[in-house]
């Protein structure tokens, strides 16, 4: 077990964010990050922690060119996202980035298969149908490919998202609860499953979770509170993490 | 109450949502109070001015044919009276006038006679403003109303004085013609005074039988003595004449002549049909925007559910809330109503469909129920758009896409069912080759519409399969467009059901005015076809018969036709009905070809009459009959079916003799004459070649077009709004796509595939409507299958709905999703 107090920026890794500060608009113009230095290394598995409101999934938008910092600056996959505009935005997250949410995001009226080739027709490439086949059936949903996702459960429909998450070869997935709308046994498959993808095939994967079980499956955990960076958990287990959200939380 | 907090503050919070709904109500108010305002005003429009202002009483035949029929009902026998205006009127007994004279209590009793007149200044017509109609009288009935002298001498022999109005001066010498004959006059003379829409000229007394060719007076007009009691003498008055009226007060106007007072049977039928079409399709587009806007909240729906609501409470939540913003939507629809309505009334006073004296009468209880009628629209449509939403299952809140239940097929199967075998009835029974077509047209095509509707999910959910795969062939995104249209084939129906109206409301009836017209066009050629020559008058509305008699025996000429135009009324089961007819002198070689199918028309005589097709076909005449008929003057006569004819169609349904109608129609002139020969017109300058009858078509056929501007600006404005909320509800469905890597154009072309596959489903629908409904009519019509006149103006109407529903979707999805713009997540 180690302890880190600062998180430097390395040179392997895949996202970093350096002094990264989210202002929203509005009369009380919210700091959802202040000042925010923080990287992910490839073929890691972080968990972002922090109490409602801390400023996770601001942090993890930002990351993942959702949204452009106010101050700042975010580099993906080697580029610099604050300093690029739509379209282009969205060919670089479409290259280098997978996303998977609490709510799975499917489109409801395309097929399974459909689903999980979209971002690739999108992107206009033709799509590695082979692969797309391979994490399909290692999702557990090999031969569900003609089903709509309203014709599967929660835990098959994120396990679909997942798929198409992975189906691009992306170089970083971004979760932001996953688990949230999953049953136990259900949450910890998919767990499990990003897990194995960190472990066999070298992605990266960040991932905001409120839930202390969750996080214990990641390599670090990032801790935030009111925006700011509140120190980071290497090989975490479920009591640490927990014991650390209760001292944030105090 | 609890619903009614909740719903005020639903909408005050989510006005964005309602501006759709809010829009939709206002213009179907504003339409609806307009068009109803133009009926009501029509229908209550005073009979013009009086010219009899200046005495108590006038006695006067009556201007109308009254049938009445009894039908013996077991017990009870139910009695019908049916009434048509006469277009002329009925001459009194010339002795009538001393009779009334000598009744006590009467001080003067005028024989007034009222002939219409045509004055021309050296060939160049001289006309009222504002259409009014030239009415000439003996010089005795000036103080009537009362005229009076302004400059000059009253009229002596060979003179006239006439109303300012015209703009003669004392002096001028101008032709006078009537149907006896045309002269020149001599102004003694200028009046002032008068009423509203009619142009006065004096005769001398002693000249009023020559030139007007009465045999007596039209009406006789009654001063009473001082003292005397008016309703005593009119009783006394009535007793003595037995069945002729006496018109007192107000109903005095009714013994002018028709002619000369306003006539709006013309703009009531219009009007009626304006109210009829919008009114129509406001109610359709509302529906459909109301079901929309219900769809559109089912999460929400759902949520309450989880919160407790039971589905009555959603139901009184979605109805309190729609009522509220079309009560809302009424405040500035009715003014606005009122602004159409003097607008489109002004327009048709331009275009001479309505008298020039026509105004808009404001009537608050047309305005509420203007209002009432869009609320009860609304309510009615949300309560069929929220029947199956509020029963939502909880659980659906919590899911990813939240669905409302399909309901059963059966009651759409038959209320599609229903309607279509309506639309059948209406095009397979009702004769639409007569003037209910163009009516009849419009219904059936209402009814089809509704049925595409009733049968929306089914029929489009076909269509889009069928036209979704074609245009998936366009690429990926064509075939993502494909699968979102299938998947969705609800939202398909709500956004093109609106241009299915647009299309086949709108193009039908372009459409059938089209071929109306082309088949007239055909019918008068093939008529005139045989004739060398084909003059009229251009110095006044016609000839008189002895005039067109001279052309027509002009050396050289080898056969001659001449036509005056006139009405008949027919009794119709009861109902007396009035018919466009000719007058018709034929000689020598035929110079008009009626299309002659039964009979020959070499047996006009007198006492004899030839039917148009259709109308023989109605009463079921055949030759040999010998139906009633009333004159243009109400003069009952009875007439042998001698031939049936089918060149009808800008001619009339009946022709008689040539002189019947000149006796009995007050105008009595020879609107076209024929000719076979190479004849020297040089003796008659007023002649030219020319068509007759084309003004009064013209002004028709502009009111008609005016009508169809307003109901396609209502449809296209339907189509967008219907566009813009259907777009503006996939706001969280566009963030999922972008999220899964599509750059915002690619959204936008997405966007376009789809509208392009909801306009081309809703233009197969127009298409199949407007094609059923015009191809009965055409074919009712002559014979002839048309699914339209001109194909290139058919397919620009296609490609304008089509330009219109393409854009309508595309702009939306560009407002909707900004081309720079992030994702918008939650």
């Amino acid at each position: 077990m180690v302890l880190v107090r600062d998180s430097r920026v390395v040179g392997t890794d895949i996202v970093s964010l350096t002094d990264v500060t989210k202002v929203y608009p509005g009369q009380t113009g919210v700091r959802a990050l202040d000042g925010v230095t923080v990287g992910f290394a490839k073929g890691s598995f972080t968990a972002v922690m922090g109490p409602s409101g801390s400023g996770k999934s601001t942090l993890l938008h930002c990351a993942a060119g959702l949204d452009r910092p106010t101050a700042g600056r975010v580099v993906l996959a080697g580029q610099d996202v604050g300093a690029l505009r739509e379209p282009k935005l969205t060919t670089v997250r479409r290259r280098h980035v997978g996303f998977v949410f609490q709510s799975f995001n499917l489109v409801d009226a395309l097929s399974v298969w459909d689903n999980v080739l979209l971002p690739q027709r999108f992107s206009g490439t033709k799509p590695d149908e082979a692969w797309a086949r391979e994490v399909l059936t290692r999702v557990g949903l090999g031969g569900r490919e003609k089903s709509r996702p309203g014709e599967l459960s929660g835990g098959q429909q994120q396990r679909v998202a997942l798929a198409r998450a992975l189906a691009g070869r992306p170089e970083v997935i971004f979760g932001d609860e996953p688990t949230g709308a999953l049953d136990l046994s259900t949450g910890r498959e998919v767990l499990a499953l990003l897990r194995r993808f960190v472990d066999e095939s070298a992605a990266t994967i960040v991932m905001v979770t409120h839930d202390p079980a969750a996080a214990a499956w990641a390599d670090r955990v990032v801790f935030l509170a009111d925006g700011k960076l509140a120190g980071d958990l290497v090989s975490p287990t479920a009591e640490l993490v927990a014991a650390r959200m209760t001292e944030l939380t105090r | 109450m609890m619903t009614f907090k909740l719903a005020i503050a639903s909408v005050r919070r989510r006005l964005g949502a309602f501006v759709g709904t809010f829009l939709t109500a206002f213009l179907a108010v504003a339409l609806i109070s307009g068009s109803g305002l133009l009926l009501y005003s029509v229908l209550t429009a005073g009979p013009g001015g009086d010219r009899f202002a200046a005495v108590d009483a006038v006695v006067a035949a009556d201007r109308e044919i009254e049938l009445t029929t009894t039908e013996d009902k077991g017990d009870k026998t139910k009695t019908k009276t049916k009434t048509e205006r006469l277009t002329g009127a009925q001459p009194l007994p010339a002795d009538l006038v001393d009779t009334v004279a000598a009744t006590p209590g009467v001080q003067t009793a005028v024989a007034d006679a009222a002939f219409p007149v045509a004055l021309d200044f050296q060939g160049t017509p001289v006309r009222a403003p504002e259409r009014a109609s030239v009415v000439a009288h003996g010089w005795v009935s000036a103080p009537l109303t009362p005229y009076v002298l302004r400059d000059g001498t009253a009229p002596t022999t060979g003179e006239v004085a006439v109303g300012a109005e015209l703009g003669l001066t004392v002096g001028q010498n101008v032709r006078l013609t009537t149907k006896t004959g045309a002269r020149d006059v001599k102004i003694s003379g200028v009046v002032t005074g008068g009423v509203p829409g009619q142009a006065a000229v004096f005769v001398a007394d002693r000249q009023v039988d020559e030139l007007s060719g009465l045999t007596g007076p039209t009406a006789v007009a009654v001063v009473l003595a001082a003292g005397a009691d008016r309703a005593q003498v009119v009783a006394a008055i009535e007793k003595q004449l037995e069945s002729v009226p006496v018109h007192t007060g107000a109903d005095k106007v009714n013994a002018d002549l028709p002619g000369a007072v306003p006539d709006y049977i013309g703009a009531i039928s219009i009007f009626g049909f304006v109210l009829g079409i919008t009114g129509f399709a406001a109610v359709f587009v509302l529906t459909g925007t109301v079901s929309l806007a219900v769809r559109q909240r089912l999460r929400e729906l759902a949520l309450l559910r989880t919160a407790g609501a039971t589905p009555r409470q959603l139901r009184r939540l979605l109805g309190t809330e729609i009522a509220l913003v079309t009560l809302v939507a009424t405040v500035p629809a009715l003014p606005i109503g009122v602004v159409v309505a003097h607008l489109v009334a002004g327009r048709f006073r331009e275009l001479g469909a309505v008298p020039a004296q026509f105004t808009v009468a404001i009537n608050p209880m047309v305005l509420i129920a203007a209002a009432v009628i869009g609320l009860l629209a609304t309510l009615l449509a949300t309560s069929v758009a929220a029947r199956r939403a509020v029963r939502i299952a909880p659980t659906q809140a919590l899911r990813e896409t939240v669905t409302a239940a399909h309901g059963s097929r059966v009651p759409r199967i038959v209320a599609a069912a229903v309607l279509t075998a309506g639309a059948a009835a209406v095009l397979g029974l009702v004769p639409l080759g007569g003037n209910l077509g163009m009516g009849m047209g419009f219904v059936s095509s209402a009814l089809l519409l509704c049925a595409a509707a009733a049968l929306g999910p089914i029929l489009v959910g076909g269509l889009t399969a069928v036209v979704s795969r074609l245009v998936g062939l366009t690429g990926v995104l064509g075939r993502i467009a494909g699968a979102m249209t299938r998947a969705e084939s609800r939202r398909v129906v709500g956004v093109a059901i609106p241009l299915t109206l647009m299309f086949a409301i709108n193009a039908t009836m372009l459409l059938n005015g089209d071929i109306l017209t082309e088949v007239t066009a055909d019918q008068q050629a093939a008529r005139t076809a045989r004739a060398t020559v084909q003059v009229a008058a251009t110095n006044a509305p016609g000839l008189p018969l002895a005039t067109a008699e001279q052309v027509a025996a002009l050396p050289s000429v080898t056969g001659s036709a001449l036509t005056v135009g006139t009405r008949i009324v027919v009794d119709e089961e009861g109902k007396p009905e009035d018919y466009p007819a000719q007058g018709l002198r034929s000689s020598g070689e035929s110079a008009l070809d009626l299309g002659v199918t039964a009979g020959n028309l070499d047996d006009l005589a007198a006492d004899s009459v030839a039917v148009s097709g259709p109308l023989a076909e109605r009463r079921s005449w055949k030759i040999g009959d010998r139906p009633t008929f009333w004159l243009a003057d109400g003069t009952r006569t009875t007439l042998t079916v001698v031939a049936v004819y089918e060149h009808w169609r800008g001619f009339g349904d009946l022709v008689v003799d040539a002189e019947l109608v000149a006796a009995h129609d007050p105008r009595g002139l020879v609107g076209a004459v024929y000719l076979r020969g190479e004849p020297d017109l040089a003796g008659f300058p007023m002649l030219a070649a020319a068509g007759p009858g084309a003004v009064e078509a013209e002004n028709q056929q502009a009111a008609w077009e005016l009508m169809v501007a307003v109901s396609l600006g209502f449809t296209a404005i339907a189509v967008v709004n219907t566009f813009a909320i259907a777009t503006g509800s996939r706001r969280r469905e566009f963030a999922e796509l972008r999220l899964t890597g599509a750059t915002s154009r690619q959204l936008h072309r997405l966007l376009d595939r789809e509208a392009l596959i909801t306009v081309a489903v809703a233009l197969v629908l127009g298409c199949l409507i407007s094609g059923i409904v015009v191809s009965a009519f055409s074919v009712a019509q002559d014979g002839q299958w048309r699914l339209f006149v001109d194909p290139l103006w058919y397919l620009g109407m296609i490609a304008g709905v089509g330009v219109l529903g393409l854009v309508a979707g595309a702009v939306p999805a560009r407002v909707v999703v900004r081309l720079r713009s992030l994702p918008q997540l939650g």
